[in-house]
């Protein structure tokens, strides 16, 4: 158990797509001597990255599951989340920055600052995460670090400065200069492993000189004892700019920028030093937690492992041994055999195992504390959850989930395949919660949803390998919502008599728009006229109704219910009967209530060549796009809009045909809009014809 | 709420000069300060009521990010919102967005002939065709008068409304031109049919009105800004 929290880092490994950041990490395991052999990400060796633990990543190169490892290094021990590179995987990026205390920028110093650096960046500074970059790739053709370096500064807005210069780049790659003790370092041994320190060549240094000076009066801004030898021209002590170095960082106002090749073995164990020496513990870093017995008023957690436990469940796996929790601990401590209460349920239940992961294996430990990032079996929980040991109640803030956005049809191809299909999507919405999913009624198909094509594209993969159950596939479906925009009443009698008990039950009311939730419901009756019994019922009834609006046949939200009067039978009023006069009432009030459809409007940023913002507009305006804005520097451009979703599908190959493949683009949700009349109507139409041919 | 009625006490509103722009454009306007002293506030607010005019915007920044000037907008309209009702504010608000489009330049990449080509861009596919421009953080010390003047012809070329210019006074510099336009822009002043400096005066902050045709209110007059949001102050 660790008892010394400042020898903890919890970190997260965060870039753009093939910035090598899985290969970083394959790295970082194998000198903190958590793996004894080094596999390529594509490595001809058929094995893999050790943290590419699912068949899938190993062969598309991309980490698509994160995969939390624990390593040590100099005395300190670091909790590693290795995240993925896609967007469509921002869930899994987005929990692990909740998580951490702090975080490596991985970006490629041929590609520089791309278009999902930046969105990762952003989720970073949303959670406050402090961050140092690792600029890898030195050994690539086109590499450079300073480009890149100048690109954090203006495309970021971080305040970055290299703490190393390269020795030699490209092909000629064979070291590293720190400006702090300026030396040069050496990584010897068959793979890197021997750490030499040299003198700097003397071709670098005029360079290096001008480098720490750039450094130096950047980072004396955070410190008063430093600026004031600077002044006087005395010896400056490295452990005073380490020092100015880590307030800055923490401050989120400084980012040390370290260069090197993780492919070809350079300069990852200084990384790991600074790693050490900059980046937060966890006491450092301020989380919050709800207290539940007092309105949910914020309060600070304590880090203490004296203090009553909090801790919070962040990921959930489904493995061989049952399902595995990934928590982190804020306050207090936690041992084998302890009972542990779900804040969320109130249910108790007992931690039987706790271990540390390093990929998809596991090392058993007793007990951890405070700060501390550990998986619990057996645990039943939901990502989210938070777990005490009752003497308080409390949660901790809860995650930005975003709503999914696009679905499709998965039809088994056998009856062995629907049984497997049926487990792998128990197990998948268990652990992603913005993978859903859900049986379409009337057409009986099954439906997937999530954040994008490549995201539903995996889990469709994934059953076929994981699950063997083969699966065909609809054409992605845009998720649009309905939704009413008026006040309207509703009256009505739901009367049947078909011999034997009949059915009789009124309800009325008005429905009206809900911007602040998805749905309520108002219970204004007065005096009885519906027994209290069925009030419940007319919810039901009116909740039932949500799922399919009479537009398009997409969910309704937004809607007050209220009810104001009705009337019952003693005999022949029932639950059922108050729930159908409720549909029916809906029915009555949603078209009065002038209902609209909205779509999924994704924000959009399309990175190129200037000499192509021209086409990347036009194209973005065909989408019924709306353009924020542009942003030009140098010679590429940036343009960000408002799409439709619906606009979206096969907008890769467009641009790349539009541009001579050498612009991208990254999306995210971003809000519901209204559609357009004639998109509202073209859908009505269609809803329709579908509707009549069964 | 109106939309119409969204700033009451707006720049332009205030000097009595929506009505010229709306019927026959203002010609060229100047916001004037001290670097960090909230000309782009000032500018925002002027942008805001054209967008509520239902003009198109075109908003460029030089040597700001994106981010940054669409977190300009966001601030004002927050400051606005306070008091409002929160429905109709927000749908007012979506409903004149797409009247705004961002553009940022490096210092060093802006000209007149690149944001025409930028210009033409839009126009010509029939994606943006902006009716008002703002520019901030146009380097005055760098341009001369032909620079300016060419921007005239620009605005007549593209038939825009409007362009407002934000630019940067600084304390050691007592230059002035005989209408009182104060350095980097006292020998350039006759291009500008507006020209507004924003001045601290004890613990208030002014906006005063150097040069006002056909303003509806004379020049010299300072209208008081609230420093804390550099909104005018109501009343």
């Amino acid at each position: 158990m660790s008892v010394d929290l400042n020898k903890v880092r919890n970190i997260g490994i965060s870039a753009h797509i093939d910035s090598g950041k899985t290969t970083l990490t394959e790295r970082i395991l194998f000198y903190t001597d958590r793996i004894h052999a080094i596999h390529d990400v594509r490595g001809k060796d058929g094995v893999g990255a050790k943290m590419d633990s699912m068949e899938l990543e190993r062969e598309r190169g991309i980490t698509i599951q994160s995969a939390a490892t624990f390593c040590n290094w100099k005395g300190n021990d670091i909790n590693i989340i290795d995240t993925p590179g896609h967007v469509d995987f921002t869930i899994e990026v987005e929990r692990a920055l909740r998580v951490l205390d702090g975080a490596v920028l991985v970006l490629c110093s041929v590609g520089g600052v791309q278009s999902q650096s930046i969105t990762v960046n952003r989720q970073m500074t949303r959670y406050k995460v402090p961050r140092i970059a690792f600029i890898n790739k030195c050994d690539r053709t086109g590499a450079n670090p300073e480009r890149v370096t100048a690109q954090l500064r203006e495309k970021l807005a971080l305040n970055a400065h290299m703490v190393q210069v390269p020795i030699g780049l490209e092909n000629d790659l064979v070291g590293v200069v720190d400006l702090i003790t300026m030396k040069a370092l050496y990584f010897d041994g068959d793979n890197g492993e021997i750490v030499r320190e040299d003198v700097i060549p003397a071709d670098l240094q005029v360079k290096c000189a001008e480098k720490r000076e750039e450094l130096l009066e950047a980072v004396s801004m955070f410190s008063d004892e430093l600026m004031e030898v600077m002044l006087e021209e005395g010896e400056i002590n490295p452990a005073l700019i380490h020092a100015a170095v880590r307030k800055g960082t923490l401050a989120l106002e400084f980012t040390a920028v370290f260069v090197g090749s993780a492919y070809k073995n350079k300069a990852v164990q200084p990384m790991l030093d600074g790693v050490n020496a900059y980046l937060p513990c966890p006491t450092d870093v301020e989380n919050m937690a709800l207290d539940l017995d007092n309105e949910e008023k914020e309060f600070k957690v304590t880090n203490d492992p004296a203090d009553p436990l909090i801790m919070l469940a962040f990921k959930l796996e489904d493995g061989r041994y049952g399902q595995l929790t990934y928590v982190r601990t804020y306050q207090g401590k936690v041992t084998k055999g302890d009972t542990i209460v779900n804040s969320r349920t109130g249910k108790k239940v007992k931690v039987g195992r706790l271990c540390r992961m390093h990929s998809d294996e596991m090392e058993d430990i007793d007990g951890c504390g405070s700060g501390d990032i550990v998986a619990l079996f057996g645990i039943d929980c939901a990502s989210g959850d938070t777990f005490t040991t009752g003497e308080i109640s409390c949660s901790m803030s809860s995650m930005h989930i975003p709503e999914p956005v696009i679905s499709l049809a998965i039809i088994p191809v056998d009856n062995k395949a629907q049984i497997n299909m049926s487990k792998a999507l128990n197990r998948f919405t268990k652990e992603d919660p913005t993978f859903r999913t859900f049986v379409d009624h009337e057409t009986s198909e099954t439906i997937i949803s999530g954040m994008g094509e490549l995201h539903l594209e995996v889990y469709v993969e994934r059953m076929k390998r994981e699950y063997n159950a083969e699966v065909t596939v609809g054409a992605p479906q845009v998720a649009y919502r309905e939704t009413i925009t008026a006040r309207a009443e509703f009256n009505y009698t739901h009367k049947k008599q078909t011999g034997g008990s009949g059915q009789f039950g009124r309800v009325a009311g008005y429905m009206e728009p809900y911007e602040e939730g998805e749905y309520e419901f108002v219970d204004a009756i007065v005096g009885g006229v519906i027994p209290r019994e069925f009030i419940s019922s007319c919810d039901k009834g009116f909740q039932k109704s949500l799922v399919k609006g009479s537009l398009c046949g997409s969910a309704v939200t937004g809607v007050r219910c209220v009810i104001n009067d009705g009337s019952y039978h003693t005999v022949d009023s029932s639950d059922v009967a108050f729930q159908l006069a409720a549909i029916g009432a809906f029915k009555e009030g949603y078209m009065k209530a002038k209902p609209v459809i909205m779509e999924p409007i994704m924000k959009v940023s399309v990175e190129g060549p200037t000499e192509f913002q021209g086409s990347i507009m036009g194209s973005i305006n065909q989408r019924r796009g709306m353009i924020i804005g542009t942003m030009e520097e140098g010679n590429y451009t940036v343009v960000e809009a408002d799409v439709p979703l619906s606009e979206m599908f096969g907008y890769s190959t467009i641009l790349r045909s539009l541009t001579q493949g050498k612009a991208e683009f990254t999306m995210e949700f971003s809000a519901f809009r209204q559609v357009p009349k004639g998109v509202n109507d073209e859908l009505i139409k269609k809803y329709q014809a579908e509707k009549k041919n069964g | 709420m109106g939309k119409k009625n969204l700033v009451m006490n707006n720049p332009l509103r205030v000097l009595g000069l929506e009505k010229k722009v709306q019927e026959k454009g203002a010609g060229m306007g100047l916001v004037m300060a001290s670097a960090g002293l909230g000309k782009t506030a000032i500018l925002v607010q002027i942008a805001l009521d054209s967008m509520l005019w239902g003009d198109k915007v075109l908003h460029v920044s030089i040597g700001e990010g994106f981010d940054k000037t669409r977190a300009w907008y966001d601030d004002i309209l927050a400051l606005m919102a306070v008091g409002e009702k929160s429905e109709s504010f927000h749908s007012t608000v979506a409903e004149i967005m797409p009247n705004r489009m961002i553009m940022t330049f490096k210092e060093a990449g802006f000209n007149q002939a690149k944001l025409e080509e930028r210009l033409d861009d839009l126009v010509q596919q029939n994606i943006y065709k902006p009716v008002c421009l703002i520019i901030d953080g146009y380097d005055f010390s760098a341009g001369n008068h032909a620079d300016l003047e060419e921007f005239k012809e620009f605005m007549v070329r593209h038939g825009l409304k409007m362009i407002w210019f934000s630019a940067t006074t600084h304390r050691d510099d007592d230059r002035r031109s005989a209408a009182g336009v104060p350095a980097p822009c006292h020998e350039i002043d006759d291009l500008f049919d507006v020209v507004l400096l924003i001045a601290p005066k004890d613990e208030a902050v002014n906006l005063k009105i150097i040069k006002c045709n056909n303003c509806a209110v004379d020049p010299g007059t300072s209208l008081t800004l609230d420093p804390s949001t550099m909104l005018i102050q109501k009343g």
